[in-house]
Protein backbone atom coordinates (compact mmCIF):
# COMPACT_ATOMS: atom_id res chain seq x y z
CA UNK A 1 0.00 0.00 0.00
CA UNK A 2 2.81 2.50 1.25
CA UNK A 3 6.43 1.77 0.48
CA UNK A 4 9.10 4.35 1.94
CA UNK A 5 12.77 3.21 0.42
CA UNK A 6 15.93 4.35 1.79
CA UNK A 7 14.13 7.87 2.56
CA UNK A 8 16.37 10.65 3.32
CA UNK A 9 14.49 14.07 4.15
CA UNK A 10 15.90 17.44 4.64
CA UNK A 11 13.12 20.44 5.57
CA UNK A 12 14.45 23.65 3.84
CA UNK A 13 16.59 25.00 5.42
CA UNK A 14 17.45 22.96 8.17
CA UNK A 15 21.08 21.36 8.23
CA UNK A 16 20.37 18.02 9.48
CA UNK A 17 17.79 15.76 8.04
CA UNK A 18 14.84 14.99 9.81
CA UNK A 19 14.30 11.43 8.26
CA UNK A 20 17.76 9.46 7.29
CA UNK A 21 17.72 5.95 5.17
CA UNK A 22 13.76 5.23 6.31
CA UNK A 23 12.83 1.76 4.15
CA UNK A 24 8.57 1.08 5.18
CA UNK A 25 6.52 -1.15 4.09
CA UNK A 26 2.66 -0.75 5.09
CA UNK A 27 0.01 -2.78 4.06
CA UNK A 28 -3.49 -2.76 4.17
CA UNK A 29 -5.25 -4.20 7.23
CA UNK A 30 -2.91 -3.99 9.34
CA UNK A 31 -2.39 -1.29 12.35
CA UNK A 32 1.17 0.48 12.96
CA UNK A 33 2.81 2.82 15.70
CA UNK A 34 5.47 4.98 15.56
CA UNK A 35 7.19 5.93 18.76
CA UNK A 36 9.92 8.26 19.67
CA UNK A 37 11.01 11.17 21.56
CA UNK A 38 10.15 14.45 20.45
CA UNK A 39 11.70 15.44 17.36
CA UNK A 40 12.63 11.83 16.07
CA UNK A 41 10.91 12.67 13.41
CA UNK A 42 7.51 11.08 13.79
CA UNK A 43 5.37 14.07 12.32
CA UNK A 44 7.90 13.91 9.35
CA UNK A 45 7.16 10.30 8.90
CA UNK A 46 2.94 10.85 9.00
CA UNK A 47 3.57 13.32 6.17
CA UNK A 48 5.97 11.30 3.90
CA UNK A 49 3.64 8.74 4.20
CA UNK A 50 0.62 10.58 2.62
CA UNK A 51 2.34 12.89 -0.03
CA UNK A 52 3.08 15.64 1.83
CA UNK A 53 6.69 15.32 1.41
CA UNK A 54 7.92 16.13 -0.89
CA UNK A 55 4.69 18.00 -2.32
CA UNK A 56 3.76 20.19 0.50
CA UNK A 57 7.12 20.86 2.46
CA UNK A 58 9.59 20.57 -0.52
CA UNK A 59 13.45 20.51 1.19
CA UNK A 60 15.12 17.77 -0.39
CA UNK A 61 14.13 14.25 -1.02
CA UNK A 62 16.15 10.96 -1.77
CA UNK A 63 15.01 7.66 -1.70
CA UNK A 64 11.82 6.28 -3.26
CA UNK A 65 8.24 6.67 -2.01
CA UNK A 66 5.12 4.55 -3.48
CA UNK A 67 1.71 4.78 -2.53
CA UNK A 68 -1.21 3.14 -3.75
CA UNK A 69 1.72 1.52 -6.52
CA UNK A 70 2.34 5.60 -7.70
CA UNK A 71 5.30 6.93 -7.78
CA UNK A 72 4.50 9.65 -5.47
CA UNK A 73 7.80 11.80 -6.65
CA UNK A 74 5.80 11.96 -9.99
CA UNK A 75 1.86 12.66 -9.11
CA UNK A 76 0.09 15.82 -8.03
CA UNK A 77 -0.87 15.84 -3.96
CA UNK A 78 -4.61 16.29 -5.57
CA UNK A 79 -4.51 13.36 -7.31
CA UNK A 80 -3.44 11.55 -4.34
CA UNK A 81 -6.53 13.09 -2.63
CA UNK A 82 -7.93 10.13 -1.04
CA UNK A 83 -5.70 7.84 -1.45
CA UNK A 84 -4.37 8.63 2.21
CA UNK A 85 -6.25 10.58 5.25
CA UNK A 86 -4.05 12.61 7.80
CA UNK A 87 -5.49 13.61 11.04
CA UNK A 88 -2.72 15.75 13.46
CA UNK A 89 -2.78 16.77 16.63
CA UNK A 90 -4.51 20.47 16.86
CA UNK A 91 -8.51 19.29 15.65
CA UNK A 92 -9.17 22.84 15.68
CA UNK A 93 -6.95 23.68 12.92
CA UNK A 94 -8.35 20.82 11.00
CA UNK A 95 -11.60 22.33 10.84
CA UNK A 96 -12.47 23.71 7.11
CA UNK A 97 -14.24 26.32 8.21
CA UNK A 98 -16.74 26.09 5.30
CA UNK A 99 -19.43 24.76 7.02
CA UNK A 100 -21.85 25.48 9.94
CA UNK A 101 -22.35 21.83 11.48
CA UNK A 102 -20.31 18.87 11.99
CA UNK A 103 -22.57 16.62 9.84
CA UNK A 104 -21.60 19.23 6.96
CA UNK A 105 -17.70 19.47 8.23
CA UNK A 106 -17.83 15.79 8.02
CA UNK A 107 -18.99 15.68 4.36
CA UNK A 108 -16.24 18.30 3.10
CA UNK A 109 -13.67 15.88 1.59
CA UNK A 110 -16.43 14.03 0.07
CA UNK A 111 -17.96 17.30 -1.76
CA UNK A 112 -14.41 17.64 -3.29
CA UNK A 113 -14.13 14.11 -3.85
CA UNK A 114 -17.41 14.11 -5.96
CA UNK A 115 -19.03 11.17 -3.80
CA UNK A 116 -23.10 11.56 -4.87
CA UNK A 117 -25.05 13.10 -2.59
CA UNK A 118 -27.37 9.78 -1.47
CA UNK A 119 -24.08 8.05 -0.63
CA UNK A 120 -22.45 10.86 0.83
CA UNK A 121 -25.19 10.65 3.27
CA UNK A 122 -25.08 7.62 4.47
CA UNK A 123 -21.23 7.42 4.83
CA UNK A 124 -21.68 10.49 6.87
CA UNK A 125 -24.27 9.09 9.22
CA UNK A 126 -21.56 6.24 9.09
CA UNK A 127 -19.12 8.33 10.28
CA UNK A 128 -21.37 10.22 13.04
CA UNK A 129 -21.94 6.76 14.32
CA UNK A 130 -18.76 5.09 14.58
CA UNK A 131 -16.97 8.79 15.96
CA UNK A 132 -19.90 8.69 18.77
CA UNK A 133 -20.67 12.04 17.18
CA UNK A 134 -24.50 11.57 16.39
CA UNK A 135 -26.09 14.07 19.08
CA UNK A 136 -23.71 16.47 18.06
CA UNK A 137 -24.20 16.67 14.71
CA UNK A 138 -26.40 19.57 13.94
CA UNK A 139 -24.09 21.69 16.16
CA UNK A 140 -21.66 24.11 14.70
CA UNK A 141 -17.86 22.83 14.59
CA UNK A 142 -16.64 25.58 16.69
CA UNK A 143 -19.03 24.32 19.49
CA UNK A 144 -17.15 21.15 20.46
CA UNK A 145 -14.44 20.84 22.72
CA UNK A 146 -11.04 19.61 21.86
CA UNK A 147 -12.00 15.74 22.38
CA UNK A 148 -15.10 16.22 20.41
CA UNK A 149 -13.25 18.46 17.40
CA UNK A 150 -10.70 15.60 17.59
CA UNK A 151 -13.35 12.76 16.85
CA UNK A 152 -14.44 15.03 14.42
CA UNK A 153 -11.23 15.28 12.63
CA UNK A 154 -11.01 11.42 12.79
CA UNK A 155 -14.68 11.35 11.40
CA UNK A 156 -13.77 13.58 8.25
CA UNK A 157 -11.00 11.80 7.18
CA UNK A 158 -12.67 7.78 7.69
CA UNK A 159 -15.71 9.21 5.74
CA UNK A 160 -13.45 9.23 2.96
CA UNK A 161 -12.45 5.66 3.16
CA UNK A 162 -8.91 5.68 2.49
CA UNK A 163 -6.60 3.14 1.59
CA UNK A 164 -4.59 4.40 4.61
CA UNK A 165 -5.01 6.32 7.61
CA UNK A 166 -2.46 8.03 9.14
CA UNK A 167 -2.82 9.97 12.79
CA UNK A 168 -0.15 12.26 14.33
CA UNK A 169 -1.04 11.78 17.79
CA UNK A 170 -4.72 11.46 16.93
CA UNK A 171 -5.81 11.21 20.98
CA UNK A 172 -3.79 14.26 22.10
CA UNK A 173 -6.67 16.32 23.76
CA UNK A 174 -9.06 13.06 24.31
CA UNK A 175 -9.62 11.07 28.39
CA UNK A 176 -9.04 7.68 28.78
CA UNK A 177 -12.20 7.13 28.00
CA UNK A 178 -12.71 8.67 24.52
CA UNK A 179 -8.27 7.37 23.75
CA UNK A 180 -10.12 3.80 24.02
CA UNK A 181 -12.77 4.81 21.56
CA UNK A 182 -10.67 6.02 19.04
CA UNK A 183 -7.76 3.13 19.22
CA UNK A 184 -11.24 0.64 19.28
CA UNK A 185 -12.35 2.89 15.71
CA UNK A 186 -8.90 2.16 14.25
CA UNK A 187 -8.69 -1.30 14.91
CA UNK A 188 -11.74 -2.04 13.65
CA UNK A 189 -11.34 0.51 10.79
CA UNK A 190 -8.26 -2.20 10.16
CA UNK A 191 -9.64 -5.78 10.70
CA UNK A 192 -13.68 -4.70 8.99
CA UNK A 193 -12.36 -2.21 6.43
CA UNK A 194 -9.32 -3.65 5.45
CA UNK A 195 -7.24 0.22 5.58
CA UNK A 196 -3.77 0.55 5.97
CA UNK A 197 -3.61 2.73 10.01
CA UNK A 198 -1.06 4.38 11.23
CA UNK A 199 -0.34 5.68 14.72
CA UNK A 200 2.13 8.28 16.05
CA UNK A 201 1.45 8.05 20.16
CA UNK A 202 2.94 8.93 23.16
CA UNK A 203 -0.22 6.79 24.12
CA UNK A 204 1.98 3.13 24.40
CA UNK A 205 -0.40 1.54 26.52
CA UNK A 206 -3.38 1.44 23.76
CA UNK A 207 -1.04 1.34 21.29
CA UNK A 208 0.23 -1.68 22.55
CA UNK A 209 -3.31 -3.44 22.49
CA UNK A 210 -3.63 -3.01 18.81
CA UNK A 211 -0.42 -2.25 16.76
CA UNK A 212 0.50 -5.04 14.63
CA UNK A 213 3.96 -3.74 13.85
CA UNK A 214 5.66 -0.76 15.72
CA UNK A 215 8.20 1.14 14.24
CA UNK A 216 10.93 3.28 17.29
CA UNK A 217 12.36 6.41 15.57
CA UNK A 218 15.72 8.30 16.83
CA UNK A 219 16.69 10.83 15.39
CA UNK A 220 14.96 10.80 11.99
CA UNK A 221 15.93 7.10 11.75
CA UNK A 222 14.26 3.67 12.38
CA UNK A 223 16.04 2.05 14.86
CA UNK A 224 13.61 -0.78 15.89
CA UNK A 225 10.67 -2.35 14.12
CA UNK A 226 8.26 -5.36 15.17
CA UNK A 227 5.71 -6.79 17.30
CA UNK A 228 4.96 -4.14 20.04
CA UNK A 229 5.93 -6.31 22.62
CA UNK A 230 9.13 -7.01 20.82
CA UNK A 231 9.93 -3.19 20.72
CA UNK A 232 8.44 -1.58 23.39
CA UNK A 233 9.92 -3.84 25.95
CA UNK A 234 13.20 -2.94 24.80
CA UNK A 235 15.93 -1.86 28.02
CA UNK A 236 16.86 0.87 25.21
CA UNK A 237 13.66 2.08 25.16
CA UNK A 238 13.87 5.14 27.70
CA UNK A 239 17.31 5.82 26.48
CA UNK A 240 15.83 6.19 23.31
CA UNK A 241 13.37 8.67 24.13
CA UNK A 242 10.07 5.83 24.38
CA UNK A 243 8.91 5.37 27.94
CA UNK A 244 8.22 2.00 28.67
CA UNK A 245 4.45 0.92 29.50
CA UNK A 246 2.93 0.37 33.77
CA UNK A 247 3.13 -2.87 32.50
CA UNK A 248 6.50 -3.75 31.53
CA UNK A 249 7.57 -1.47 34.22
CA UNK A 250 5.88 -3.08 36.53
CA UNK A 251 6.92 -6.60 35.08
CA UNK A 252 10.31 -5.76 35.16
CA UNK A 253 10.16 -4.61 38.58
CA UNK A 254 8.72 -8.21 39.23
CA UNK A 255 11.08 -10.06 36.82
CA UNK A 256 13.86 -10.68 39.78
CA UNK A 257 11.45 -12.86 41.47
CA UNK A 258 9.14 -14.44 38.83
CA UNK A 259 11.22 -15.39 35.92
CA UNK A 260 8.30 -16.22 33.61
CA UNK A 261 8.29 -12.36 33.48
CA UNK A 262 11.65 -11.39 32.19
CA UNK A 263 12.10 -12.09 28.56
CA UNK A 264 10.33 -10.57 26.11
CA UNK A 265 8.43 -8.28 29.15
CA UNK A 266 4.67 -7.51 28.76
CA UNK A 267 3.62 -4.12 27.65
CA UNK A 268 -0.53 -4.84 27.91
CA UNK A 269 -2.73 -5.74 30.61
CA UNK A 270 -3.26 -9.20 28.64
CA UNK A 271 0.46 -9.99 28.16
CA UNK A 272 1.36 -9.35 31.71
CA UNK A 273 -1.95 -11.38 33.32
CA UNK A 274 -0.86 -14.31 31.03
CA UNK A 275 2.72 -14.90 32.24
CA UNK A 276 1.88 -14.56 36.01
CA UNK A 277 -0.97 -17.16 35.54
CA UNK B 1 -18.15 32.30 21.17
CA UNK B 2 -20.09 35.13 19.77
CA UNK B 3 -22.43 33.79 17.00
CA UNK B 4 -20.50 33.65 13.95
CA UNK B 5 -23.63 35.06 11.34
CA UNK B 6 -26.60 37.09 11.74
CA UNK B 7 -28.80 33.94 10.67
CA UNK B 8 -31.94 32.12 12.83
CA UNK B 9 -33.53 29.04 11.79
CA UNK B 10 -37.12 29.11 11.49
CA UNK B 11 -39.81 27.37 10.12
CA UNK B 12 -40.63 30.35 7.56
CA UNK B 13 -41.87 30.44 4.30
CA UNK B 14 -39.38 33.09 3.61
CA UNK B 15 -36.67 30.89 4.86
CA UNK B 16 -37.57 28.21 2.69
CA UNK B 17 -37.07 30.31 -0.79
CA UNK B 18 -33.95 29.51 -2.77
CA UNK B 19 -31.35 31.82 -1.61
CA UNK B 20 -31.30 33.83 -5.05
CA UNK B 21 -34.92 34.19 -5.10
CA UNK B 22 -34.59 36.19 -1.77
CA UNK B 23 -30.97 37.91 -3.18
CA UNK B 24 -33.13 39.71 -5.90
CA UNK B 25 -35.90 40.08 -4.23
CA UNK B 26 -33.25 42.22 -1.90
CA UNK B 27 -31.98 43.80 -4.95
CA UNK B 28 -35.23 45.58 -5.97
CA UNK B 29 -35.76 46.85 -2.26
CA UNK B 30 -32.54 47.95 -2.56
CA UNK B 31 -32.97 49.85 -6.25
CA UNK B 32 -36.41 51.02 -5.20
CA UNK B 33 -34.59 52.97 -2.18
CA UNK B 34 -32.65 54.42 -4.56
CA UNK B 35 -35.35 55.51 -6.83
CA UNK B 36 -38.34 57.05 -4.64
CA UNK B 37 -38.23 60.54 -4.80
CA UNK B 38 -39.40 61.29 -1.30
CA UNK B 39 -38.00 60.02 2.16
CA UNK B 40 -41.40 59.32 3.31
CA UNK B 41 -42.09 56.92 0.32
CA UNK B 42 -38.82 54.98 1.78
CA UNK B 43 -40.43 55.52 4.82
CA UNK B 44 -43.46 53.50 3.72
CA UNK B 45 -41.27 50.97 1.92
CA UNK B 46 -39.96 50.04 5.02
CA UNK B 47 -43.29 50.02 6.88
CA UNK B 48 -45.26 48.12 4.49
CA UNK B 49 -42.52 45.85 2.80
CA UNK B 50 -39.53 45.08 4.79
CA UNK B 51 -41.41 45.06 8.41
CA UNK B 52 -44.16 42.58 6.93
CA UNK B 53 -41.51 40.49 5.85
CA UNK B 54 -39.42 40.30 8.56
CA UNK B 55 -42.91 39.24 10.57
CA UNK B 56 -43.48 36.71 7.89
CA UNK B 57 -39.71 35.28 8.18
CA UNK B 58 -40.43 35.24 12.05
CA UNK B 59 -37.56 37.65 13.07
CA UNK B 60 -39.33 40.88 13.40
CA UNK B 61 -37.70 41.05 17.12
CA UNK B 62 -33.89 40.99 16.19
CA UNK B 63 -34.38 42.46 12.60
CA UNK B 64 -35.97 45.54 14.25
CA UNK B 65 -32.84 45.53 16.94
CA UNK B 66 -30.01 44.98 14.80
CA UNK B 67 -31.40 47.33 12.17
CA UNK B 68 -31.76 50.41 14.98
CA UNK B 69 -28.29 49.15 16.07
CA UNK B 70 -26.87 49.69 12.71
CA UNK B 71 -28.70 53.17 11.55
CA UNK B 72 -28.63 54.65 14.52
CA UNK B 73 -24.22 55.72 14.72
CA UNK B 74 -25.09 57.06 10.88
CA UNK B 75 -28.68 58.82 11.23
CA UNK B 76 -26.64 60.86 13.93
CA UNK B 77 -23.59 61.70 12.33
CA UNK B 78 -25.52 62.55 9.13
CA UNK B 79 -27.99 65.13 10.84
CA UNK B 80 -24.93 66.44 12.47
CA UNK B 81 -22.63 66.99 9.47
CA UNK B 82 -25.32 67.65 6.89
CA UNK B 83 -27.47 69.54 9.63
CA UNK B 84 -24.67 71.85 10.34
CA UNK B 85 -22.22 71.78 7.02
CA UNK B 86 -25.00 71.60 3.98
CA UNK B 87 -25.54 75.19 2.36
CA UNK B 88 -28.65 76.11 2.85
CA UNK B 89 -30.64 79.58 3.50
CA UNK B 90 -33.53 78.25 6.74
CA UNK B 91 -31.77 78.27 10.14
CA UNK B 92 -33.18 76.83 12.55
CA UNK B 93 -31.08 76.63 15.21
CA UNK B 94 -28.20 78.53 16.08
CA UNK B 95 -25.39 77.80 18.26
CA UNK B 96 -22.44 79.73 18.85
CA UNK B 97 -20.57 79.55 15.34
CA UNK B 98 -22.46 76.69 14.41
CA UNK B 99 -26.09 76.97 12.25
CA UNK B 100 -28.67 74.30 12.12
CA UNK B 101 -30.29 74.64 8.43
CA UNK B 102 -33.72 73.26 7.90
CA UNK B 103 -32.38 71.87 3.72
CA UNK B 104 -28.98 70.22 5.38
CA UNK B 105 -31.64 68.69 8.24
CA UNK B 106 -33.79 67.31 5.33
CA UNK B 107 -30.92 66.25 3.16
CA UNK B 108 -30.12 63.98 6.47
CA UNK B 109 -33.51 62.77 6.49
CA UNK B 110 -33.60 61.58 3.07
CA UNK B 111 -29.70 59.78 3.31
CA UNK B 112 -31.00 57.80 6.59
CA UNK B 113 -34.53 57.07 5.42
CA UNK B 114 -32.72 55.89 1.98
CA UNK B 115 -29.84 54.00 4.29
CA UNK B 116 -32.27 52.64 6.91
CA UNK B 117 -34.04 50.53 3.87
CA UNK B 118 -30.27 49.44 2.25
CA UNK B 119 -29.35 48.41 6.17
CA UNK B 120 -32.69 46.42 6.57
CA UNK B 121 -32.75 44.59 3.50
CA UNK B 122 -29.35 43.04 4.21
CA UNK B 123 -30.18 42.48 7.64
CA UNK B 124 -33.15 40.61 6.81
CA UNK B 125 -31.24 38.79 3.80
CA UNK B 126 -28.75 37.35 6.55
CA UNK B 127 -31.25 36.82 9.23
CA UNK B 128 -33.48 34.02 6.95
CA UNK B 129 -30.58 33.20 4.71
CA UNK B 130 -27.53 30.88 5.56
CA UNK B 131 -24.39 31.77 4.48
CA UNK B 132 -23.33 28.67 3.07
CA UNK B 133 -26.34 28.32 1.38
CA UNK B 134 -26.08 31.52 -0.49
CA UNK B 135 -22.58 30.70 -1.24
CA UNK B 136 -23.53 26.90 -2.81
CA UNK B 137 -26.21 29.09 -4.54
CA UNK B 138 -23.85 31.46 -6.09
CA UNK B 139 -21.13 28.51 -6.88
CA UNK B 140 -23.85 26.81 -9.21
CA UNK B 141 -23.67 30.11 -10.69
CA UNK B 142 -20.23 30.04 -11.72
CA UNK B 143 -18.76 31.92 -8.43
CA UNK B 144 -15.35 30.20 -7.91
CA UNK B 145 -15.03 27.99 -4.59
CA UNK B 146 -12.06 29.89 -3.68
CA UNK B 147 -14.09 32.67 -3.10
CA UNK B 148 -16.96 30.81 -1.43
CA UNK B 149 -14.66 29.52 1.05
CA UNK B 150 -12.53 32.54 1.74
CA UNK B 151 -15.94 34.21 2.47
CA UNK B 152 -17.15 31.67 4.57
CA UNK B 153 -13.88 30.85 6.89
CA UNK B 154 -13.78 34.63 7.48
CA UNK B 155 -17.14 34.51 9.20
CA UNK B 156 -16.60 31.86 11.09
CA UNK B 157 -12.61 32.31 11.84
CA UNK B 158 -12.92 36.67 13.13
CA UNK B 159 -15.12 35.22 16.17
CA UNK B 160 -12.24 32.75 16.72
CA UNK B 161 -9.78 35.56 16.43
CA UNK B 162 -11.80 37.43 18.92
CA UNK B 163 -11.63 34.83 21.33
CA UNK B 164 -8.00 33.66 20.69
CA UNK B 165 -7.40 38.11 21.37
CA UNK B 166 -9.20 37.73 24.50
CA UNK B 167 -7.32 34.42 25.82
CA UNK B 168 -4.05 36.25 24.94
CA UNK B 169 -5.04 39.97 26.68
CA UNK B 170 -6.21 37.14 29.96
CA UNK B 171 -2.72 35.45 29.60
CA UNK B 172 -0.99 39.19 29.40
CA UNK B 173 -2.69 40.08 32.61
CA UNK B 174 -2.18 37.54 34.54
CA UNK B 175 1.62 38.22 34.06
CA UNK B 176 1.30 41.15 35.48
CA UNK B 177 0.58 43.43 32.46
CA UNK B 178 -0.66 46.31 32.89
CA UNK B 179 -3.92 47.00 30.39
CA UNK B 180 -5.67 49.80 31.64
CA UNK B 181 -4.49 53.37 31.29
CA UNK B 182 -4.60 56.74 29.05
CA UNK B 183 -4.25 56.33 25.37
CA UNK B 184 -0.70 55.95 24.64
CA UNK B 185 -0.49 53.67 27.05
CA UNK B 186 -3.66 51.36 26.00
CA UNK B 187 -1.82 51.71 22.02
CA UNK B 188 1.91 50.51 23.62
CA UNK B 189 0.28 47.86 25.20
CA UNK B 190 -1.02 46.39 21.94
CA UNK B 191 2.58 44.82 21.18
CA UNK B 192 2.18 42.21 23.20
CA UNK B 193 -1.44 41.61 22.67
CA UNK B 194 -1.31 41.07 18.69
CA UNK B 195 2.65 39.75 18.44
CA UNK B 196 1.35 36.02 19.43
CA UNK B 197 -1.97 36.64 17.93
CA UNK B 198 -0.36 37.35 14.34
CA UNK B 199 2.34 34.91 14.85
CA UNK B 200 -0.11 31.78 15.99
CA UNK B 201 -2.45 32.96 13.29
CA UNK B 202 0.30 32.34 10.57
CA UNK B 203 1.44 28.76 11.74
CA UNK B 204 -2.32 28.08 11.62
CA UNK B 205 -1.99 28.79 8.39
CA UNK B 206 0.53 26.12 7.32
CA UNK B 207 -1.79 22.98 9.09
CA UNK B 208 -5.01 24.75 7.82
CA UNK B 209 -3.52 24.42 4.27
CA UNK B 210 -2.58 20.96 4.84
CA UNK B 211 -5.57 20.02 6.53
CA UNK B 212 -7.25 20.96 3.29
CA UNK B 213 -5.28 19.27 0.60
CA UNK B 214 -5.67 16.11 2.75
CA UNK B 215 -9.51 16.60 2.23
CA UNK B 216 -9.30 16.94 -1.53
CA UNK B 217 -9.93 20.40 -1.94
CA UNK B 218 -7.99 21.44 -4.55
CA UNK B 219 -8.72 18.32 -6.68
CA UNK B 220 -9.66 18.81 -10.32
CA UNK B 221 -12.79 17.71 -11.66
CA UNK B 222 -16.44 17.76 -10.77
CA UNK B 223 -17.78 18.28 -6.94
CA UNK B 224 -20.93 17.80 -5.38
CA UNK B 225 -22.91 19.25 -2.59
CA UNK B 226 -24.22 17.41 0.83
CA UNK B 227 -27.58 20.63 0.93
CA UNK B 228 -29.61 20.28 -2.50
CA UNK B 229 -30.68 23.72 -2.36
CA UNK B 230 -34.69 23.63 -2.68
CA UNK B 231 -36.14 25.08 -5.89
CA UNK B 232 -39.20 24.98 -8.31
CA UNK B 233 -40.43 25.87 -11.38
CA UNK B 234 -42.12 28.62 -9.52
CA UNK B 235 -40.11 29.81 -7.56
CA UNK B 236 -37.26 30.09 -10.76
CA UNK B 237 -40.10 32.29 -12.81
CA UNK B 238 -40.95 34.06 -9.94
CA UNK B 239 -37.36 34.86 -9.44
CA UNK B 240 -36.68 35.22 -13.33
CA UNK B 241 -39.31 37.61 -13.88
CA UNK B 242 -38.12 39.38 -10.31
CA UNK B 243 -34.65 39.79 -12.12
CA UNK B 244 -36.12 41.08 -15.20
CA UNK B 245 -38.43 43.98 -13.68
CA UNK B 246 -34.82 44.62 -11.78
CA UNK B 247 -32.79 45.01 -14.53
CA UNK B 248 -35.36 47.34 -16.61
CA UNK B 249 -36.40 49.33 -13.70
CA UNK B 250 -32.65 50.31 -13.23
CA UNK B 251 -32.34 50.74 -17.04
CA UNK B 252 -35.14 52.90 -17.44
CA UNK B 253 -34.22 55.19 -13.78
CA UNK B 254 -30.60 55.30 -15.31
CA UNK B 255 -31.86 56.89 -18.62
CA UNK B 256 -34.13 58.92 -17.03
CA UNK B 257 -31.74 60.32 -15.09
CA UNK B 258 -29.11 60.88 -18.00
CA UNK B 259 -31.82 62.34 -19.78
CA UNK B 260 -33.03 64.97 -17.14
Amino acid sequence: MIELRGVTYCYPGASAPALEDVSVHIIRGKVYGIVGANKAGKSTLCYALTGFIPHFFHGKLDGQLWLAGRDVRIQSLASLAGLTGLVFQNPFNQISGARFSVREEIAFGLENLGVPTREMHSRVEQALITTGLRELADRSPYQLSGGQQQRLAIASMLVMQPDALVLDEPTSQLDPIGTRDVFDVLHRLAEERDTAVVIATHKLEWLATCADEVLLLHQGQVLHKGPPREVLSRRDAAELGVRSTSYTLAARALSEQVKELRSPLPVTLEQALDALR
Amino acid sequence: MRRPTLFLPRESSLHALHPLTKLVGSGLFLLLALMLPEYWQVVLLFILGLLPLAYLGKVARPFLRTTTGLILPFAMSLFLIQGFFAPGEILLVSLGPFALKAEGVMLAVRFTTRLLVWLGTTTLLMLITRPDHMMQALMERGLPRQVAYIVLTSLQIIPRFQQQAQIILDAQRSRGLETEGGLFHRIRMLVPLVTPLILGSILELEERAIALEARAFSRAGARTTYTQLEDSVTQRTLRYGLLAVLVLTAAVWIAARLAG
